[in-house]
């Protein structure tokens, strides 16, 4: 584990991120990152908050692309998420926080992943309208909305504890 | 709304709000959870490591804490970035060069850091020939 991440934290990427002062380097990947959890977590916002009844005139339908928007925005932070991480391995490797982080993130995920089937059905299935949604539907859309605050927290605190 | 719907949305937005409140200061300040601004320290000697780096560069020097002993001093610094526009890079300070470091001393008991520290020859005169004397202001994590 130490020889992989000492590994990871020698390779080219890794050392451009950190030890490169240009704007393109490490502040460049970590607004990318930024940006990423702004449309995640916007879109689930929208979504969970349509769910729980605050846009009641947002036909249900019209959210479904969301789902796509957020696996996307997902994608762009995994990817400057590894480099990030590669960056500093040894270091974060070591944060308890860290691994927090990831698990409110994978639970998220998966939170939005029951979401959709709960609500928005299998694809080709139309979803009920807000004020059809099932009290099931509505808490993990509550619950999704507590994931995704407490995953920012929890990478907000690696820079901390 | 139900009644029930309200209880699950108002639950929530209490549960995350806690999260937050634990945690009320790291939001607006880079520096403070680990820095005390309102006192100063100063240490001198060699240069013993620069880490050149993001999001934080450091500075390690070797020099007497405040009973006298020697000690490993480690200096927060900005971000790569930012010290590269003032024309630093990661030679400008080379291991064994004495310096002369003023700034705000860790929070943490027993431990020999500095933050948002001005950097000098012994004398007095910029590190760099012709530049600033400053004092170095870390960019927010």
């Amino acid at each position: 584990m130490a020889d992989f991440t000492a590994w990871l934290e020698g390779t080219g990427i890794a050392t451009w991120t950190r030890e490169s002062g240009s704007i393109w380097a490490y502040p460049t990947i970590l607004t990318l990152h930024t940006i990423g959890l702004g449309i995640v977590v916007g879109a689930s916002a929208v979504l969970d908050l349509t769910l729980l009844g605050y846009a009641p005139r947002l036909p249900l339908p019209s959210l479904r692309p969301l789902f796509r928007v957020i696996w996307w925005s997902f994608a762009l932070n995994a990817l400057t998420g590894v480099v990030l991480f590669m960056a500093d391995a040894t270091v974060k490797s070591h944060q308890i926080v860290f691994y927090v982080k990831l698990t409110l993130i994978a639970l998220a995920l998966w939170n939005t992943a029951l979401v959709r089937r709960a609500v928005f059905g299998g694809p080709n299935v139309e979803p009920a309208s807000a004020s059809t949604v099932t009290s099931g539907g509505r808490r993990l859309a509550a619950v999704s909305l507590v994931l995704w605050a407490a995953a920012i927290t929890a990478g907000r605190l690696m820079a901390y504890l | 709304m139900k009644a029930q719907n309200w209880m699950w949305t108002i639950g929530g937005l209490a549960a995350a709000a806690l999260l937050f409140e634990a945690v009320p200061a790291v939001a607006h300040h880079s520096s403070a959870p680990f820095y005390d601004a309102t006192r100063k320290v100063e240490a001198q000697g060699p240069i013993t490591k620069f880490l050149f780096r993001n999001p934080h560069s450091f500075l390690y020097l070797e020099a007497n804490d405040d009973k006298g002993q020697k000690v490993e001093w480690q200096v927060e610094l900005g971000a790569a970035a930012p010290l590269t526009r003032t024309g630093w890079t990661p030679e400008t300070l080379k291991p064994g060069t004495i310096i002369k470091v003023v700034g705000q001393p860790s929070r943490a008991e027993g431990s020999h850091g500095i933050c948002c520290a001005r950097l000098t020859r012994p004398d007095g005169s910029p590190i760099v020939p012709g530049g600033r004397v400053e004092e170095e202001t870390p960019t927010p994590r």
